[in-house]
């Protein structure tokens, strides 16, 4: 009696564990990424452009490319996420909700670089790939996560381009002016800025910072005005670049050339300030107009994922039922889903670890451009445009092998442009 | 060169500080009259920069045009949220009506997020400059540094010279006395109330003439935070010692990043906040009930 009932006990538990095994590797039905996006609050704008980039990526992977390949199954990626209010109380809960109580295999990090920054130790203590594509900051990157992977560009890096450009067109504009908003990012994008203006020769006449949520610039501007700067570059988020550009109009604060990050590269910026914001430029991590196609990927010797420039913009416009063109937010977090099927396909698994891995090994170009991280996860292979407003028009002035124009070259004085002046070069 | 560039600044800080003042009446008004915090001010501010905007925008409505449009509307929902929702928390405790304008805040931010989207709106109503030789002056802060003026006298017009004025001070002193007296207590509460959001509505529209850009459902929260700091300073149950207040605010904000813009080492913005503060604490400590004391 003793013996049977052993005999069945040792069944039973078999069993339970054959069945308990074959539940534990059987391959996924789906794959999900969660996202505490920024669906209202400061960064609403930002975060509808993400939300419309990841589904329109989602989208390709799932009716294009024909889901992602995991074991030799096609699994379809679903998209889970959450209004976080651009607040920091409600990434951190929403990341640990979604992990805990949504079972997603990979987070998707909010916008900005403060909101990533506070939900990368959630991630971290559930050992979850986080994907960064809103937060630039090379700081997230020193804190020694093992997680997180980056796809937009780092902040050092935004100003690089514009002093390179200015340096070549104009060898005789020595002196800089910096004024950005008082965040992590911003003073970020400071610091990599003065680092390469000094480098060029360039001389530094005025670094400042505001803070965050100011309302009106006119005391440091009053103080900028008197430094004589050839070039004005600073900038912060979307409503504190207006606030820049309108009051410098203001009080007739005339250089050479203005370049604002964040702000002066969506279509609001050129909607709101009309004229006065011609010739004004700013960084980009991509522009509609970028020629990133698999031609150039197998020039370069790199593969290439994704739906085409066009194709992306169609996709996204579907997927928020808007006929808007999408900014490098879209671009950027749409890039992240694509950098994620080709790791989990490189790795054979969702398992975090294994795609962290992958991912430090992966190298690939999309319609976002390129795309490499280093041992950290900083995005080292992305490379950022230039853009000038041209007579109410974007137009990308640099680097040279992505121009769709020509630089316009000192932009046009404020009484000039309340007279009429475009900056669209003859 | 110093000296220039805080006469300039000082001229800009008190073009900004009557703003500030005239946001920030509508809320002393209404914590003196109803001893309700209204914490959702500042999307009231909101409120009536899109109005400013959209009636430029849309309609080519100039802003000054745009001022009895937003008091109406103002006034509207003044009445609306007072007889729907506040009405019945006067006599409750008071983070009932704390919660009540938060809710509201949310409600007028969400509802506007609904309507025109989240994105950074402005307008550009160029109707020239005046070049002063400290620092340089558009004719719209002008304008609505008088507006913000002319409406302040206004208000004290019709609050020391009008039966409905007199019957609103009377309840701030004492509503029971008033009501002895035979005022209609209910109907000043509502009328003050609606006076109150509508002059917020209308500092909306002024404000965007000083900065027309930034404009999107979210914008009221820093100025929430200084209305209240404005307010304390000025007195919080004296609407005129909230417009001082606000004088005193904008003069101390930009003048005093001039001097510390001088200091090596130091960002100057960060230091006006600090400063801002103190001077609000050595007030609090010197008046405690603001520079124009409540009536």
């Amino acid at each position: 009696m003793s013996n049977r009932c052993s005999i069945r006990m040792i069944g039973f538990v078999a069993v339970f564990a054959l069945l308990f095994a074959t539940h534990a590797s059987a391959a996924p039905g789906k794959i999900v990424i969660g996202h505490p996006a920024c669906l209202s609050g400061k960064y609403a704008k930002a975060g509808e452009q993400a939300i419309g980039g990841i589904k329109a990526c989602v989208d390709w992977v799932n009716k294009v490319y024909g889901g992602v390949t995991v074991g030799g199954k096609k699994l379809p990626l679903e998209y889970k996420y959450y209004d976080c209010e651009s607040k920091k109380e409600a990434v951190t809960s929403l990341i640990s909700r979604l992990i805990t109580v949504d079972k997603v295999d990979c987070i998707f990090a909010p916008y900005s670089s403060g909101l990533t920054l506070r939900g990368a130790p959630v991630a971290e203590s559930h050992k979850m790939l986080y994907m960064d594509h809103g937060g630039a900051n090379n700081k997230i990157f020193r804190q020694g996560f093992q997680y997180i992977v980056q796809t937009i560009g780092p902040a050092s890096r935004y100003h690089e381009g514009t002093l390179d450009m200015i340096h070549k067109v104009d060898p005789h504009a020595k002196r800089v002016a910096l004024a950005y908003e008082d965040s992590e990012f911003a003073k970020m994008v400071m610091a990599g800025a003065e680092e390469h203006a000094k480098k060029l020769g360039f001389k530094i006449v005025f670094k400042r910072t505001y803070p965050k949520g100011v309302t009106d610039l006119t005391p440091l501007l009053s103080a900028l005005k008197a430094a004589k700067p050839d070039i004005v570059i600073g900038g912060g988020h979307f409503e504190d670049g207006q606030l820049f550009n309108r009051q410098m109009a203001d009080l007739d604060i005339n250089a050479n050339a203005l370049s604002l990050i964040a702000a002066a590269t969506l279509p609001a910026f050129y909607k709101a300030l009309t004229g006065m914001a011609e010739g004004v430029m700013g960084p980009s991590h991509w522009e509609y107009g970028v020629k990133y196609a698999p031609e150039e990927a197998k020039k370069v010797g790199l593969p290439w994922i994704g739906p085409s420039q066009d194709e992306f913009v169609n996709l996204f416009k579907k997927a928020l039922g808007k006929d808007i063109i999408p900014d490098y937010h879209a671009a950027e977090a749409g890039a992240a889903v694509l950098a994620l099927v080709m790791g989990i396909e490189k790795a054979g698994s969702v398992d975090s670890d294994k795609v962290r891995r992958a991912l430090g090994d992966l190298e690939f170009m999309s319609f976002y451009g390129g795309w490499d991280v280093d041992d950290t996860g900083l995005q080292v292979g992305h490379s950022m445009v230039d853009v000038q407003w041209q007579g109410g028009k974007r137009v990308i002035v640099w680097p040279a092998e992505a121009q769709t124009g020509k630089l316009y070259y000192p932009m046009p004085t404020f009484a000039e442009k309340a007279k009429g002046k475009l900056a669209v070069p003859k | 060169m110093i000296l220039e560039q805080l006469i300039g600044n000082l001229i800009q800080g008190l073009v900004l500080g009557a703003i500030y003042g005239m946001a920030t009446m509508g809320l002393s008004l209404i914590f003196g009259v109803l001893r309700v915090v209204n914490v959702g001010h500042g999307a009231f501010i909101m409120v009536g920069a899109f109005i400013a905007w959209w009636l430029f925008s849309a309609l080519g409505v100039i802003p000054i045009l745009a001022i009895p449009v937003a008091l109406v509307i103002g006034l509207a929902l003044g009445f609306i949220f007072y007889y729907s929702v506040l009405r019945r928390l006067i006599k409750a405790p008071e983070l009932a009506s704390l919660l009540a304008t938060f809710s509201i805040g949310v409600l007028l931010e969400e509802t506007a997020k609904l309507i025109f989207g989240s994105e950074f709106r402005g307008y550009n109503w160029a109707v020239g400059k005046i070049t002063l030789p400290m620092t340089v002056l558009p004719m719209t802060k002008l304008y609505a540094c008088l507006g913000s003026v002319l409406i302040a006298v206004l208000l004290y017009i019709w609050f020391n010279k009008t039966r409905a004025g007199t019957a609103m001070r009377s309840v701030v002193e004492d509503s029971e006395g008033a009501k002895v007296c035979g005022v209609n207590v209910e109907g000043v509460y509502a009328m003050s109330f609606a006076l109150g959001i509508g002059l917020t509505v209308v500092s909306g529209v002024l404000l965007t003439m000083f900065i027309p850009v930034g404009i999107n459902p979210y914008m009221g929260g820093p100025y929430t935070l200084k209305a209240f700091v404005i307010a304390v300073l000025g007195g919080l149950a004296s609407p005129y010692g909230a417009f001082f207040g606000g004088l005193v605010f904008g003069l101390i904000e930009n003048g005093s990043y001039t001097l510390f813009a001088f200091l090596p080492g130091v960002e100057p913005f960060a230091l006006t906040r600090f400063f801002s503060c103190m001077m609000l604490l050595v007030i609090l400590l010197i008046r405690p009930t603001g520079l124009l004391r409540a009536k």
